[in-house]
């Protein structure tokens, strides 16, 4: 057998008492891509951090064609042909498109940097990701998964033998996501290897030529494609038996309608927008990135303001002019961007929790520490959250914990409408069912009326009872669970 | 995403190719260019003798002292730090210039390299403890200023140091061309910088560190040793103010410094300097020094007292401030 291009013999990473990763070994062959799986807090992304040079691991030593490395910052790993395209968004906002994939590599020419050079080449790299992204626009003015692409694009710009992609697709929709798997399919046929972290199983299955499951920190087992079905990646990577599935399908509600927008525009974002949300159901937004969902929601909340249409509020017509107005009325939108929207990092978790209802633990002249505790506990037990204690910082929650005690921040109030974006995004498959159970039993236990905007079909089809597709701004159609496919919708929203 | 936007007329504009009014006003320095033109305009229509020789000369050489500081704080604005120290920092360089020059004998061409050296120094302590400590710039310069203040008053004292001979006056008081030296090197400076920030790779990564500091590090930029010369060349450029102010007056003052820091950071500012980093330009800053010295010049022109010239500086940062708010929206 052939000398891997990398490995990483028997790494162990700890911060502090905690060990992220204990003992692990993984090697990448030429020309391979290789997943890494687990679910969040499993110790991915300090293996990736280790293997780019972030971070340094506490034992263990990795190796390059055989030859033992030491990285001690990422600098030391480009030299040595691996390159990251991390999962934030880590580009500098204020430079071009073609700068930000040259940054730190421009060509440079007599006395200065050679402009038309570099540009070519970064439109090159580009190009090869996606081609309508003009590489001398700001970065600042493009979408999230624009610029997601253009990392990507930097990563690949490197010339880089390795490549990490660490959850490439999260923002990205159907039809970016087909173009960039066959771009890396395409960088492995070329002799370049990847490592590739994904929640999303099946283009993890589709991709791989070899997938790692890693658990708390832990090796727990190796598989090729043809071993990796759905229940055995899920099994090995929850350590119990999958309970991952659709929930069942609920029968088409008749109950009294809470929401209703009519005919809802602004210009450039959204036109014509009608649908009807009944009390007690979930309806799933479906649609590509830049189709308005987002820019909608924001509309409803009050965030924007719409220039025609009607929105009526359990019968009330409401023209919220902030979104303080809407919070009082009852609707609700948790925002896409749990980190930077959704958490207050230094408070507490119960503070996250608790902060907008404070008003209700308010005692004459302090704070009724105790009640809040309890409250925040209540419904942290019927969320089924998991937390340490109530006191610890929000930040030392996984990312579906994080976001149980968001959704109960607003349980804490009485929520009619609850419009949802993106909510499990990054989020591990268990704690993505348990979430979504959690959305089901909240509509049948509190009446709750739910609007989920996702561009995961899977998603929609595993929680919702009706499902709006919009295109371009433009509702497309609203099809009943009962009879909707994942291709249906996906015609629907193309035609 | 589409290049081409049609507008009411029915015309097609090229997004690439927006028309020179939008372009310009697109320009991070077009608001301070329209103000000191404005500026510039009223006042040699007000005064008889704004535009007069002297007077620009007046204006020049003091926008050139203020103006070098202003430009190694525009470096250090752009990692996304701030140097409180630089008018200290120029006081102790310079004194200890003076010290060089008189009581160790070293030739007066040269004590201006030593004094730059000597401020790139002492910028670099500042850098230190900001890049490769990662302590926040504001608390590390407020300190470091104090302690430069406070050294400076200990070697001099608190009296100026005095004479420093004529051969070392020309580089204050002399002219070529008919333009001051110290405008001709505050010139140079800021062509060089100009060029560095713009065509250069440690220029661009100044500007990466600044805009987006983890983007920088995975890009595999040297982040701290960009921070760390950036504070450096801070150090200097004030320095070399402190230096070049000391041969003007044929004395190196302790308190040499005092005004700049705040013209400093107000020029930047002017300038479209952004307090986050990775936002600004040289040309700004320059014309922001020029904004700031022609005020002061006109308050004193027009007879306005010595007073309400604080008030209007104050008055114009935030209308500057409020001006960029405006043009970001739009854009």
């Amino acid at each position: 057998m052939p000398t891997p291009v990398f490995e990483a013999r028997a790494v162990s990473k700890a911060f502090g008492p905690v060990r992220a990763l204990s003992d692990v070994t993984v090697t990448l062959n030429r020309g391979e891509v290789h997943s890494i799986i687990g679910e969040n807090g499993a110790g991915k992304s300090t293996l990736m951090n280790i293997i780019c040079g972030r971070l340094q691991p506490t034992s263990g030593q990795l190796f390059i064609d055989g030859t033992p490395v030491h990285f001690h910052n990422p600098k030391d790993a480009q030299r040595q042909g691996i390159a990251i395209a991390p999962q934030e968004i880590s580009l500098v906002p204020d430079l071009t498109v073609y700068e930000n994939i040259m940054l730190g590599a421009q060509r440079s020419g007599f006395l200065s940097i050679d402009w038309a050079r570099t540009r070519d080449e970064a439109t090159r790299h580009l190009h090869e990701v996606d081609k309508s992204i003009d590489p001398r626009a700001k970065v600042s003015g493009l979408s999230k998964a624009q610029q997601q692409l253009v990392q990507i694009a930097r990563a690949a710009a490197t010339e880089a033998r390795i490549l990490i992609f660490d959850e490439p697709t999260a923002t990205l929709t159907y039809r970016e996501e087909e173009v960039l798997l066959a771009y890396i399919e395409n960088l492995a046929r070329e002799g370049r290897s990847a490592f590739y972290i994904s929640h999303r199983l099946d283009e993890v299955r589709r991709l791989s030529h070899r997938i790692t499951v890693l658990r708390d920190g832990v090796h727990v087992g190796e598989l090729s494609p043809d071993e990796a079905s759905r229940d055995a990646m899920v099994r090995l990577m929850a350590g119990r038996p999958p309970k991952v599935g659709a929930q069942d399908i609920r029968p088409v509600s008749t109950a009294a309608p809470i929401l209703e927008v009519q005919g809802l525009t602004r210009a450039g974002e959204f036109e014509d927008v009608s649908f009807t949300l009944r009390k007690g159901e979930i309806l799933g937004v479906s649609g590509l990135i830049g189709a308005g969902r987002t820019e909608m929601a924001k509309c409803l909340f009050g965030v924007t303001r719409a220039q025609s249409g009607k929105i009526r509020l359990d019968g009330q017509e409401v023209a919220f002019s902030g979104p303080y107005q809407a919070i009082n009325a009852g609707l609700i939108y948790l925002p896409e961007e749990r980190k930077q929207e959704g958490i207050f990092p230094l408070l507490s978790i119960a503070e996250n929790t608790a902060l907008p209802t404070i008003d209700r633990f308010s005692g004459l002249l302090h704070l009724r520490n105790r009640d809040m505790m309890a409250e925040v506990a209540r419904l942290a037990d019927q969320m089924k959250a998991k937390f340490n204690a109530l006191k610890d910082p929000i930040t030392s929650l996984s990312g579906g914990n994080q976001q149980k005690f968001i959704i109960a921040r607003w349980l804490m109030r009485d929520a009619k409408v609850l419009v949802m974006d993106e909510p499990t995004r990054g989020i591990d498959v268990n704690a993505k069912f348990e979430i979504q159970s959690v959305l089901r039993k909240l509509t049948e236990e509190r009446g709750l009326s739910i609007i989920v905007i996702s561009s995961e079909m899977e998603e929609l089809l595993d929680v919702a009872d009706r499902i709006l597709v919009m295109h371009e701004g433009r509702v497309k159609g609203v099809v009943d669970r009962r009879d909707a496919t994942q291709e249906g919708l996906l015609q629907l929203a193309m035609a | 995403m589409t290049s081409a936007i049609s507008t009411p007329d029915g015309r097609k504009h090229d997004r690439r190719q927006p028309a020179l009014l939008a372009r310009f006003w697109g320009w991070e320095a077009s608001g301070v260019l329209v103000a000191l033109a404005v500026l510039v305009l009223a006042l040699s229509l007000a005064t008889d003798n704004f535009l007069s020789a002297y007077n620009v000369s007046v204006v020049v050489r003091q926008a050139a002292f203020v103006g070098l500081v202003a430009l190694g704080q525009t470096l250090v604005l752009l990692v996304g730090g701030i140097d409180l120290s630089v008018g200290a920092g120029a006081g102790l360089a310079s004194t200890v210039g003076a010290i060089v020059l008189t009581q160790w004998g070293l030739h007066p061409y040269l004590v201006i390299p030593f004094t730059m050296a000597f401020g790139f120094f002492l910028g670099s302590i500042n850098g230190v403890f900001v890049a490769w400590l990662r302590l926040n710039p504001f608390i590390v310069t407020l300190a470091t200023w104090e302690i430069f203040a406070g050294l400076t008053l200990v070697i001099t004292k608190g009296y100026p140091i005095r004479p420093l001979g004529e051969e070392f006056g020309i580089f204050g008081k002399g002219e070529i061309l008919g333009l001051p030296v110290p405008v001709l090197i505050f010139l140079a400076s800021a062509l060089v910088l100009i060029w560095v920030l713009t065509q250069t790779r440690f220029g661009r990564n100044i500007f990466a560190v600044g805009g987006n500091r983890d983007a920088a590090l995975l890009a595999g930029i040297p982040v701290r040793r960009v921070e760390f010369i950036a504070f450096g060349l801070s150090g200097m450029l004030a320095s070399m103010a402190g230096i070049l102010f000391a041969s003007r007056m044929d004395a190196a003052q302790p308190s040499v410094g005092e005004g700049w820091l705040m013209g400093a950071i107000t020029a930047a500012i002017l300038g479209g300097t952004s307090l986050r980093g990775g936002q600004g330009s040289i040309v700004g800053t320059v014309l922001g020094a020029l904004l700031l010295t022609v005020l002061a010049n006109g308050t004193v022109m027009m007879n306005v007292s010595g007073f309400w010239q604080r008030v209007i500086v104050g008055a114009v940062v935030l209308v500057a401030v409020l001006v960029d708010l405006l043009r970001r929206r739009a854009s």
